[in-house]
């Protein structure tokens, strides 16, 4: 996002709405400003209709930039995963898809949320922390996708300077590595610049020697007291005690 | 990992917050699935949403019901935002019986979703939590104002936005709930709770 100067008429209307603080007030030079290597384009300045002039303008995005708007712009579709936005179904469709099974669950580090908006830099940082587990990061997931090695958790060289507003690393690993992955987000979240929000997701059916609350708590964490539950009314539902027969892939 | 999780604030607080949502799964239950998701819409509006809205076109704030109902798409998320589990629970089971085949999330607190379920005769499939925020904590906002950000899963919400709104309410330019529909039109998907928002204004106004 820019602001036309010529336009601009100070009345800085604009700057509380950027959830990132890109745009600085320079009173001694009279000049309201985009910081363009803080700026996320998430369109937030512009789609709340405040500049009274027209000057806060959406430029046009070129690669590698135009990794700021997917990730930050909620209306930006994703080519691949066709989810608007950084996200992917995860558990939303489990019921469907059969994405999450028996003895597994599913972790997602969003990086710079809440809030925070996160760089490439640690986003790498973190995600070749979480590969060194072997994990197989999800590849419906547009992070997984832009990742060079997912095998190391690894990024174009030239997407490595770019900033979101957050940007989620997703995996499913079994219950019996979860001690592993905790303690590397633990280590790895003592080397960042930034903050994850971390979640964790299971089904319901057939985990339940071991519900995921007790689960969480022999980690050494707390479960929130709120969270996601798929209801399980999607159609057709995932046959999930056949996969277990290994007879459904 | 997604919109709605990862709201903060106090059990009282959250017990007023509830979404309900519906999408179909790419590539599987997808095709067709349009008309569904405008289903799950008509059948959340009887109920009075205090927000609702969809991924593709926008939140209650700033599209029309019918301009809401005309985008939905076979890839919409639809949701709906409410602030007690009598709603929730009749939403479910009104859902149960219309069995459209999507999927359907609700998101809250995790024992009081899990009755609502049992309400309208439905069993917990997956569920997920939220583990908290790691790193460098020191960068974000003070608890209060986070209350009100996390309800936009997106980050569209401003922390600054909620500090200068404040101070609004308290010169008297605003009220708790004229800030909170503010508030309320970035977050796109319709999910920021508008009610919930102007108690948490409230108190921050007195505090």
């Amino acid at each position: 996002m820019i602001i036309d100067e010529s336009l601009c008429t100070r009345c800085t209307e604009c700057v509380a709405y950027c959830p990132v603080q890109a745009i600085h007030i320079h009173k001694a030079e009279k000049r309201v400003q985009v910081s363009l290597d803080e700026c996320v384009e998430c369109g937030v300045c512009l789609r709340a209709q405040v500049c009274p002039t027209g000057a806060l303008q959406q430029q046009p995005l070129s690669w590698p930039r135009t990794i700021r708007s997917a990730l930050s712009d909620p209306l930006v579709v994703h080519p691949e995963t066709r989810i608007p936005g950084r996200g992917t179904e995860e558990m939303k469709t489990n019921d469907v898809t059969g994405r999450y099974r028996v003895g597994r669950v599913g972790l997602a580090l969003e990086m710079g949320r809440p809030g925070a908006g996160a760089g490439f830099r640690d986003i790498q940082r973190v995600a070749q922390k979480m590969a060194t587990l072997g994990v197989t990061f999800e590849p419906l997931n547009p992070v997984t996708k832009m990742m060079s090695d997912p095998t190391a958790g690894t990024f174009p060289r030239e997407i490595l300077g770019e900033r979101v507003l957050s940007a989620i690393i997703e995996f499913d690993l079994p219950v019996a590595q979860l001690p592993q992955a905790i303690q590397a987000a633990r280590e790895v979240a003592q080397e960042i610049d930034t903050v994850f929000s971390l979640d964790i997701c299971a089904l319901v059916h057939g985990n339940e020697k071991l519900p995921l609350p007790d689960l969480i708590r022999q980690q050494g964490l707390e479960p929130s007291l709120n969270g996601k539950t798929n209801v399980g009314l999607g159609r057709p539902i995932f046959d999930f005690a056949l996969a277990a027969e290994g007879q459904v892939s | 990992m997604t919109h709605t999780l990862h709201r903060s604030g106090s059990r009282e607080s959250l017990q007023d917050d509830y979404i309900v949502f519906a999408m179909s799964a790419k590539g599987m239950n997808e095709r067709g699935s349009a008309p569904k998701l405008q289903e799950f819409l008509k059948m959340a509006l009887k109920y009075n949403p205090t927000n609702y809205g969809d991924m593709k076109t926008g939140n209650s704030l700033v599209k029309s019901d019918a301009q809401l109902m005309d985008g939905v798409q076979d890839v919409s998320i639809v949701h709906a935002v409410f602030h007690d589990t009598d709603t929730v629970a009749a939403l479910l089971n009104d859902l149960a019986r219309a069995d459209l085949g999507v999927s359907v999330v609700v998101s809250g607190l995790t024992d009081e979703a899990a009755q609502c379920c049992h309400h309208a005769h439905l069993e917990p499939h997956t569920v997920e939590y939220s583990l908290g925020i790691w790193g460098k904590t020191e960068l974000l906002p003070e608890p209060a104002i986070r209350d009100v950000t996390t309800m936009c899963g997106h980050g569209q919400v401003s922390a600054g936005l909620v500090q200068r709104l404040v101070k609004q309410i308290k010169r008297g330019k605003l009220t708790c709930e004229q800030a909170a529909d503010l508030l309320a039109k970035p977050c796109v998907c319709g999910v920021f709770n508008r009610k919930r928002a102007a108690a948490l204004l409230q108190r921050m106004v007195e505090s």
